[in-house]
């Protein structure tokens, strides 16, 4: 066994897959393509494994947990000027989420996060890959293992697409290039320049990458290299994605404004919706990205301005999501690096600091029981008494939603082992 | 005509003005410094490869030298004019003279700024309005004037004032964190002395030995990180605030003087001490307990707890730069060695390791010693870097064989980054990028829409920073309502274009797509960019930017930008550098020597007339599409 996992190469990984199935799942073969592991998971002894899609929505700068998602009305000190309101499922949040009240039957608010980073390039690290940051290596993202483990389902579109997000949310890490994210910068663009320039006739573009492909091929046989192959591999998937059908995944413009207005108009809010349209293709793993979070001065102004670009957006994707059908099979998850400080800086115009100890994320829809919170922190918001889950858990339980096999050892090409959330364990009794 | 002459004429025209160098000789101003410290790095080199009984790379030739020689030291590929006097020239001396032209070349500073950016996480504004263009343009003249490496450091991380003042510009450093003073800290410590001490902010490091009191006792001496006299004006701007409603132009105007005048300030000069967190749970310490000032490791510096000190980030300034041993120079010596080498000796390049246990401690200690030599000359270490026989060694296609570090054999292939790419695209497009003027910030004050008459930027800062009591700036503030038509007098002192001429410097922008330098463009590069989509840092965080692969690059070569300005844009630079070329073959030949900087060889001056034949005027297009696709263009070699 450990010969093979040395190289994840195409057909390793298949015999791989199907071995780690037997051992992980009950099951003895499937498919290598398609919906791969989830289908075959689905019919297995796990009771998750019913998404096949997810939609990571990821609050960029540490979300603060007392003025979003886990409010504590009884400690006025901690809580400063934020109201606490009733939703639906008698879950409790703060009054900057009115429309997310409305739908907190079809979620699943953790109050247990609690994560060993407390600055903002490890945790957002952390979170996108489980690991902490190591000088040597890179990790994959999430949505890299995803497609990994998974596989596509789109034979043309990527797999893995980031809308809104750093240079660095998308990385393939040590999967390579193959495993990275299509990023899309301004959804409202949708893909740019996949169509060909019209001044170009057909033949012409044809020619101009014959001609590249030959001068590619001239170079290659003096520079054997990875990452130079990775570009000509890019080729040939772009091309197989301008000639796909579905290239109108990428156009909202073929949304009807109710729908569009349903979202809001912020670039966060078409981003969602973006991401539901890619989802409805058939894409694997869709991140969206709202900034903006890190609350050291004047936290109540700035935390309430970002909840009013996230809630209408976040609600409306539920809502939407469901009326078509999507959610059970897409699990829509809120993440963000960690919380921020109970502890009101009054120095820094009533800011709040950055809190990994305690935090708050939400997951909905593919299998997870709505209506209900997990965990819990002490009176002040300070740390977690009850149902601790680490980031690890947490991505270890994104994993077991789409029944990918979340301790399966891989092994870097620098022949290090790897799991898609470290040594995580998911939490399964949120789900149905 | 000699290499040097010919070089020089060239580089006299583009010659910056210096003001810092022109003050005092440095060691880095004598060439024989610069020659003797490249041939000292070469004999350490080559007796690295004696000892290893290793098989010295071989030397690469003109066209890959030049292209590399410029894309390392001035981030762009040479223009076909320069490409063409180096390679037509036949002189022993020319690759030195080459060097020496790039390193005094304006190229040089704006690849160097594009890496000071991305060090300093330096972004044009923030959330909340704050506007960081003087303390940019503070590190880009810094750049331009090769401010020596120490002497930047100490400006940083010992500055206070009025952020508008280009004196005192530099607190931008500490203002761009505010509220975040910790993370602040942090990041100084891994860029200037790649030491992490993230961790410690929360919990003493388990894998390493800094514990939750040696960071507290560090971040005594930034504590206290005020702005100037805003005291003063905290009343106006809450009524301001408050009844932003009924009059928003009041608001708008509180807002300004709040964010651009007290924000961008700094007080004090560092307490020295500093209360540790509420949450803090060691035993050598109880929260809300002052302590003050204690270094970590190096000559101890300590401040008191009993009393404000006053000058902390002074005592830190000068503990990063002289009493950390070989640390401070030997960072940025690696650093340096990592942006013309392309590998650090040690990497990463902000985790500091003592040269004893680097992969070959007689050059790390080397190098060391000459940054502190050359007076930490940044260009002149570059200078004697790029000048070293190591530096032209053949391409080596393989990764290195050392984890974590350089192997030393040859030059590993590397994509562009997207500064590069955009840098070498415009100079296809648009002729040498550094003939154009660099960015400059505005100095006029620009209130509520109404730009100020008789005053400038620099002196209206002043004036409030200077005020002591609330009464003065209510005064004030209310003088300004009524120039910019809120107050009762209406609009009467609006300037005329004759003032205008006295409000200050309009400055010099451009917008994002302007054919200019990645380095004078709005920092970060926005979502929709060609610099974001190949990867440039986002600048919130240090080391942000990637060169990994993705589909959006792809395209946009195929189908965007490098099509809309470049192939099919008749009136690109290169299609016009074309005229009077009389064959095709010598058409084929300067399109060449234009975008990869070499001739075409047999077979590929085969196809490519075979594309014209085939296509006549669009085969032409055609070509220079699928070279600047090519991988060629698009990897360092």
């Amino acid at each position: 066994m450990k010969q093979f996992l040395n190289k994840a190469d195409e057909p390793t990984r298949r015999q791989f897959m199907t071995n780690a199935a037997r051992a992980y799942l009950g099951v003895h073969l499937f498919p290598m393509l398609g919906p791969s592991i989830a289908s075959a998971a689905a019919e297995g002894a796990s009771k998750g494994a019913k998404a096949k899609h997810v939609i990571y929505l990821y609050m960029a700068g540490g979300m603060s947990h007392l003025d979003t998602f886990d409010p504590k009305p009884a400690n006025k000190e901690n809580m400063g000027p934020v109201k606490t309101i009733q939703s639906v499922a008698d879950v409790e949040l703060s009054e900057y989420l009115p429309n997310t009240a409305k739908v907190t039957d079809k979620m699943c608010i953790i109050n247990s996060l609690t994560s060993t980073q407390g600055a903002h390039e490890q945790g957002n690290y952390m979170m996108h890959t489980s690991y902490s940051p190591r000088g040597t290596i890179t990790h994959p993202a999430l949505g890299s293992w995803v497609m990994k483990l998974g596989g596509k389902l789109h034979p043309e579109l990527p797999g893995f697409v980031t809308i809104n997000s750093g240079a660095k949310a998308g990385n393939g890490g040590f999967f390579g290039a193959k495993y990275s994210a299509a990023p899309i910068g301004r959804p409202t663009d949708g893909l740019q320049d996949s169509t060909k320039p019209n001044v170009v006739t057909d033949e012409s573009f044809d020619r101009r990458l014959a001609l590249a492909d030959k001068l590619n091929t001239q170079f290659h046989s003096r520079y054997q290299n990875t990452d130079v192959k990775a570009y000509e591999e890019l080729y040939k998937d772009a091309i197989s994605l301008m000639n796909s059908e579905d290239l109108k995944a990428f156009d909202l413009g073929q949304e009807d404004s109710a729908t569009r207005k349903l979202y809001g108009d912020g670039q966060f809010a078409q981003g969602c919706l973006l991401a539901r349209r890619l989802v409805e293709h058939k894409v694997r793993f869709v991140e969206v990205q709202l900034g903006g979070w890190d609350t050291h001065v004047d936290n109540f102004t700035a935390v309430a301005a970002r909840c009013k670009e996230f809630d209408q957006a976040y609600a409306a994707l539920l809502t939407d999501l469901e009326k078509r059908g999507l959610l059970k099979d897409t699990l829509v998850v809120v993440a963000t690096e960690f919380g921020r400080s109970p502890e009101i800086k009054s120095n820094h115009k009533d800011g709040r600091d950055h809190h990994p100890s305690a935090f708050s994320c939400v997951l909905a829809g593919g299998g997870v029981n709505g209506g209900q919170k997990y965990g819990e922190t002490d009176k002040g918001g300070n740390k977690v008494v009850r149902d601790k889950v680490t980031v690890p858990d947490f991505n270890a339980t994104i994993a077991y939603a789409l029944g990918l096999p979340h301790d399966l050892v891989l092994m870097s090409p620098s022949k290090r082992p790897f799991q898609i959330a470290d040594k995580g364990t998911p939490v399964t009794s949120i789900f149905g | 005509m000699k290499a040097k002459n010919l070089l020089f004429t060239i580089a006299a025209g583009l010659l910056p003005f210096s003001g810092h160098a022109a003050e005092q000789p440095r060691p880095g101003d004598d060439i024989e410094v610069i020659k003797k410290a490249a041939l000292g790095i070469d004999t350490l080199i080559a007796s690295f490869y004696r000892k290893k009984n290793l098989p010295v790379p071989a030397v690469t030739d003109d066209a890959t030298f030049i292209r590399r020689a410029f894309l390392v030291g001035t981030g762009r590929i040479p223009t076909a004019e320069e490409a063409l006097s180096f390679l037509e020239i036949e002189d022993d001396t020319k690759r030195a003279a080459l060097v020496q032209y790039l390193v005094n070349s304006p190229g040089y500073s704006s690849h160097m700024s594009n890496w000071a950016f991305d060090l300093l996480r330096l972004r044009d504004t923030k959330s909340g309005g704050y506007n960081f263009q003087a303390y940019r343009h503070w590190v880009r003249t810094a750049m331009q004037d090769n401010v020596p490496w120490d002497e930047f450091v100490e400006q940083l991380l010992s500055s206070s004032g009025n952020g508008w003042d280009p004196e005192t510009a530099s607190v931008g450093y500490y203002t761009i964190d505010r509220g975040m003073p910790l993370d602040n800290l942090a990041n100084s410590m891994r860029i200037f002395l790649g030491t992490y001490m993230e961790c410690a902010q929360c919990h003493d490091d388990p894998f390493g030995d800094t514990e939750r009191m040696d960071f507290y006792s560090l971040a005594a001496f930034t504590e206290g990180q005020s702005e100037l006299n805003a005291g003063a004006f905290r009343k106006i701007y809450g009524e301001a605030r408050e009844n932003r409603v009924e009059d928003p132009l009041a608001f708008r105007v509180a807002n300004f003087i709040n964010d651009e005048v007290y924000g961008l300030s700094l007080s004090g000069g560092g307490d020295g001490r500093i209360k540790l967190p509420s949450d803090y749970q060691y035993r050598d310490g109880s929260p809300g307990e002052m302590v003050g000032g204690r270094t970590p490791f190096g000559k101890s510096v300590r401040t008191s707890d009993r009393d404000n000190d006053g000058q902390g980030r002074e005592k830190l300034a000068e503990w990063v730069i002289t009493k950390t041993g070989p640390q401070f120079p030997g960072v940025i010596a690696n650093r340096m060695w990592e942006r013309i080498m392309g590998k650090g000796i040690y990497e990463p390049v902000d985790q500091y390791i003592d040269s004893d246990k680097t992969v070959y401690p007689e050059l790390t200690r080397y190098i060391t010693q000459v940054m502190v030599d050359l007076d930490y000359d940044l260009r002149a270490f570059q200078h004697v870097l790029l000048l070293t026989k190591t530096f032209q060694f053949a391409t080596n296609p393989n990764p290195s064989t050392l984890v974590g570090g350089d192997d030393f054999h040859g030059r590993k292939i590397e994509r562009l980054t997207s500064e590069q790419l955009w840098d070498s695209l415009i100079t296809l497009s648009d002729g040498n990028p550094d003939l154009k003027p660099i960015r400059k910030p505005d100095m006029r004050v620009n209130l509520a829409g109404t730009i100020l008459a008789n005053t400038d930027i620099v002196t209206f800062t002043d004036e409030f920073l200077s005020m002591k009591t609330e009464k003065e700036v209510r005064a004030r503030f209310n003088e300004l309502m009524d120039m910019v038509g809120g107050g009762k007098k209406g609009k009467n002192n609006r300037g005329s274009d004759d003032d205008m001429m006295m409000g200050g410097s309009t400055g010099n922008s451009y917008g994002k797509d302007a054919p200019v330098r990645a380095s004078e463009l709005p920092s970060p590069a926005p979502q929709d960019h060609f610099l974001y989509t190949f990867g440039a840092s986002g600048r919130e965080v240090v080391g942000d930017a990637s060169l990994e692969p993705n589909v959006g690059q792809v395209l946009t070569m195929m189908n965007g930008f490098v099509q809309r300005k470049l192939v099919n844009n008749n009136g690109a630079h290169l299609y016009k550098s074309l005229q009077g070329a009389d064959t095709d073959e010598e058409r084929i030949r300067r399109v060449y020597v234009a975008i990869l900087n070499r001739p075409p060889n047999k077979e590929e001056l085969d196809w490519m007339l075979e594309e014209l034949d085939a296509q006549g005027e669009d085969g032409f297009r055609n070509i220079v599409s699928a070279l600047v696709m090519s991988s060629e263009f698009l990897f360092l070699q």
